[in-house]
């Protein structure tokens, strides 16, 4: 796996822009090792629910061509749909809702959908990343 | 109704989040990166967010019986503290004394997790399908 960060500063950010869709397996490991403690591999026949941080993560670094270095989580939202099966497939639409600073500090929202092959929701929702960089600042 | 899920404690270490930067491809530094993670405001590195929400996805799963959450859940929370290598992260799930807000089909619960010294890491609720825990 690439070791990628991206410095994607929060003046590049354009709120409403969509990236995806990005496809991406769930493998048995993948979901394994995410049902119990991390990296403990379990036997799953349903990705459990901590598989969708790390498939909005995958979709991000796709989107950014990294992870934003030096990003910091303070809000997470999700809503669970239809049950994904181990062994499948999603596809994965990243855009930013809302960008906003707050004591100081730069906020980015980035909405997330997720979605079976056949289109059927399996999950969405957002982060609210505190961003490495504010407004006028590279 | 009637429903409880129990705390579920996991002990991260640097080889957790080393796991799951594995995973997720997020080799962000101050996960990682133990010089650059020292020089930061955190003096040290902290682990990926969703690590902390780890305890509370098992706990709903365990208390539920399934590997996967019910369709039409919805869980909202804020990060409240970093979690650090060493960290024993304990999950706390309660009957919402809010439980009208979650609306007729859904079941408000107030969701937790805090650290060995009772530091809370995360906070939010955690909305079920009332016809899935019935």
């Amino acid at each position: 796996m690439t070791n990628t960060l991206s410095n994607i500063a929060y003046d590049d950010l354009v709120v409403g822009r969509r990236s995806g869709p990005y496809e991406e397996p769930v493998s048995a490991g993948l979901a394994g090792r995410l049902a119990g403690p991390i990296g403990d591999e379990q036997s799953v026949a349903l990705a459990p629910p901590a598989v969708f941080p790390v498939l909005f993560l995958k979709a991000l670094r796709r989107s950014m061509g990294g992870i934003p270095a030096g990003s910091v989580l303070a809000k997470q939202e999700v809503e669970i749909g239809e049950p994904l099966p181990v062994d499948g497939r999603v596809r994965i639409e990243t855009w930013i809702g809302e960008k906003y600073v707050r004591r100081d500090r730069p906020f980015v929202v980035i909405e997330f959908d997720i979605r079976h092959p056949d289109g059927r929701l399996a999950a969405r929702g957002s982060k609210t990343i505190m961003w490495p960089t504010g407004p006028g600042e590279r | 109704m009637t429903r409880t899920f129990p705390s579920v404690s996991d002990r991260v270490t640097q080889d957790t989040i080393n796991a799951y930067a594995d995973l997720s491809g997020d080799y962000n530094p101050l996960h990682v990166d133990l010089e650059v993670a020292a020089a930061s405001a955190f003096g040290g590195t902290i682990a990926h967010g969703p690590i902390a929400f780890q305890a509370l996805f098992r706990s709903l799963t365990e208390g539920l019986g399934s590997d996967a959450l019910p369709a039409g859940t919805r869980i909202t929370v804020t990060y409240r503290a970093p979690v650090r290598p060493g960290d024993t992260v304990s999950s706390h799930v309660e009957p919402s004394s809010d439980d009208d807000a979650a609306g007729d089909d859904r079941v408000r619960f107030d969701a937790h997790c805090a650290n060995q010294d009772d530091v809370t890491v995360i906070a939010g609720q955690v909305e079920l399908p009332r016809d899935a825990i019935a």
